[in-house]
């Protein structure tokens, strides 16, 4: 099909142009030509409609705006700068600068961020500028403080690495506690389900196999007009993930449609609003832009694994997460959007205005996108310090079995100075733990198996586990001591936060 | 109906929500607590209305404590919200949805006040009022 991608079988780019600027181009935002299709079929559809409009408007933490402050008198080479406390990347030349959506105040972490301060921007808000330098010969100030509008700004705009993904896995999240993700709170055992992206208004979606969206496209951006200037990152089209790269000129977008956002604990970010043209140019392309929520897969993923690879707990599609419920194993569980359907579906209808007022008109792509890219982890060469490498191995363990004697065990606990016994079956299945604090309680209270006062819903560790993340665990629950146990929960072994603090001085790597 | 109860120091040692309950038959529930010995706050949904709810109502203030009753608990300002739906799924209660236009709505009688929507809006557009 690689051949065939773009071919412009149905209509060709200038005579849309040509009927748009005439003022009689059949447009539909892609809701509208779901509704035609159905009503008149595929086949006159795509006769009928020259452009299908689209629109997402989500949560796309790789935004951020390039800016150019102008020279001040005497001028400075700008090293680290701020706006609004919010810290500007100043690896470029002496005034330039990129403002990423995720930066943070220095001020109020957590609360304000670079998504912020382009909303603040775009909205003509006055904008504290702070800047320092060493001084050089050829710019000789080392230090300023001034406050900047948008139209003081020799160029500012937005250049978004990452946006607009075709579609997006959902969140859910099965342990026992709350989580604050950039997918929003997920609430403890399935709690809720969140999902972003617009489903059957998603750009890059109703362009599946990318023949129309590519270098160049002329797009809705933020209010404004913008373009394609590329594959996003992380594009992963062959799976359904293809991302792009957008370009447009702060100037001339509304505050209505950047909107700083924060995520409790997690970070500020910037919703943004994208909206793209699909010419339907052939048949495949008109019968991707006719996809259906139901015609578009969302895995659920379990947020609560923290892993880059999370476990797939339910396979949804952006039909039944919109309708507010997702069946969960017998569970019926709530969902709800990240991204604003709303504004989404506003974003498709002003891109439909705009061309059928012959204010827009649609870019053939200077490029096509590649429709394959590997997507690589990033392999952590260094190897790091895990659980096995310090923990006491099971050979100098004291075990006991659920009917032992708890005065024999508090003889062994004594003789091995140790805190913790785990409790295990014939097969030695890890069953409980007994601390030396639960035999301090037996004392007390007359028990005399350690059936009676084991604690049976035991944390444990693995063998192959970073050290770090055992350590949090260990905090998380307030305990001193964990079995580490296989697959199988077979007891391999027992790491304490004596072990993780004395064997680790000094080693790095954790 | 919910109502915002105040415990004072002598109130907080008498047994007065279990005596009310006993005495009226009414169904409480307790939506949250913050109790000590000294004192405390407490909200609780009275599932009543009318008469029963007023005499409920004067049962509690005769017993020593200050009652206010809870019409809505949090706010949504319209002009920060992008009715992006972050709010609805964790709702515990199920209190918040969109209405027919997509734009959020949040239904008195089932919030409970809880505050996960103001931590989960990532445009800080609801309040506690």
């Amino acid at each position: 099909m690689n051949e065939e991608r773009g071919k412009e079988e149905l209509r060709r780019y200038e005579e849309i142009n040509e009927k748009i600027r005439r003022g009689d181009a059949v447009v539909m935002t892609a809701e509208e030509f779901i509704e035609f299709v159905e009503q008149s079929g595929l086949e006159k559809a795509a006769k009928e409609v020259d452009v299908v409009t689209t629109g997402t408007f989500g949560a796309m933490c790789s935004s951020g705006a390039f800016l150019n402050f102008g020279h001040s008198e005497p001028p400075i080479k700008m090293v680290r700068c701020w706006l609004n406390d919010v810290p500007v990347y100043k690896g470029l030349a002496a005034v330039d600068a990129y403002l990423g959506a995720t930066s943070m105040s220095e001020t109020k972490p957590f609360e304000y961020g670079g998504g912020h301060v382009i909303e603040d921007l775009v909205s003509g808000k006055e904008v504290e500028l702070r800047a320092e330098s060493y001084g050089t010969d050829c710019y000789p100030r080392r230090s300023l403080e001034t406050t900047i509008i948008l139209d003081d700004l020799n160029q500012a705009y937005l250049y978004n690495p990452r946006n607009a993904y075709q579609r997006y896995n959902a969140a859910t999240n099965t342990s026992d506690h709350i989580l604050y993700t950039y997918m929003g709170t997920l609430l403890p055992r399935y709690g809720n389900v969140t999902f972003s992206g617009s489903g059957q208004l998603s750009p890059l979606y109703k362009d599946l196999n990318l023949e129309t969206i590519g270098f160049g496209t002329r797009i809705f951006l933020g209010g404004g007009v913008g373009y394609v200037v590329g594959e996003g990152t992380q594009h992963k089209p062959q799976s359904g993930f293809a991302t792009l790269a957008v370009k447009g000129d702060l100037r001339g977008m509304s505050a209505e449609y950047l909107k700083g956002a924060v995520f409790h604990n997690y970070g500020t970010t910037l919703y943004v609003g994208v909206g793209i043209p699909i010419p339907i140019i052939n048949m495949r392309v008109a019968a991707t832009a006719a996809l259906k929520d139901e015609d578009i897969p969302v895995d659920i993923l379990d947020y609560s694994v923290p892993s880059r690879d999370r476990p797939i707990i339910k396979k949804s599609n952006y039909a039944e997460l919109k309708s507010g419920k997702v069946v969960i194993g017998d569970k019926e569980v709530p969902s709800s959007p990240l991204s604003s359907i709303k504004v989404a579906r506003k974003i498709a209808e002003t891109l439909k205005r705009w061309i059928e007022a012959g204010e827009f008109f649609i870019q053939r792509p200077i490029e096509l996108l590649p429709n394959y890219r590997e997507f690589k982890p990033l392999k952590i060469k260094k190897r790091e310090v895990t659980v096995g490498d310090i923990m006491m191995p099971l050979k100098d363990l004291v075990l006991a079995k659920p009917e032992d004697d708890i005065k024999k065990v508090a003889k062994m606990i004594i003789e091995k100075n140790i805190d913790h016994v785990p409790i295990v079956s014939e097969e030695g299945v890890l069953i409980g733990i007994v601390t030396t604090w639960d035999l301090t309680r037996a004392l007390a209270e007359d028990k005399k198996t350690l059936k009676e006062i084991m604690t049976r819903y035991v944390i444990t560790a693995k063998e192959s586990e970073r050290v770090d993340d055992v350590a949090k665990r260990m905090a998380e629950h307030h305990i001193s001591g964990l079995p580490v146990v296989d697959d199988v929960m077979r007891v391999k072994g027992l790491i304490t936060s004596d072990d993780i603090s004395r064997k680790l001085v000094g080693r790095r790597g954790i | 109906m919910k109502v915002k109860l105040r415990y004072s120091h002598e109130a907080a040692s008498k047994p007065i929500l279990a005596e009310i309950i006993l005495k009226t038959g009414l169904l409480i529930n307790i939506i949250e607590a913050k109790l000590t010995p000294k004192e405390g706050e407490m909200v609780i949904d009275i599932a009543t209305q009318g008469q029963a709810l007023k005499r409920a109502l004067e049962y509690l203030r005769a017993a020593g404590l200050e009652v206010t009753e809870l019409r809505s608990l949090v706010e949504v300002d319209r002009e920060r919200c992008i009715s992006c739906g972050a709010c609805i799924s964790p709702c515990p209660s199920r209190a918040i949805r969109f209405d027919e236009s997509l734009d959020i709505e949040i239904d008195e009688r089932r919030c409970i006040g809880c505050g996960i929507c103001i931590s989960a809006c990532p445009r800080k557009a609801i309040q506690l009022i």
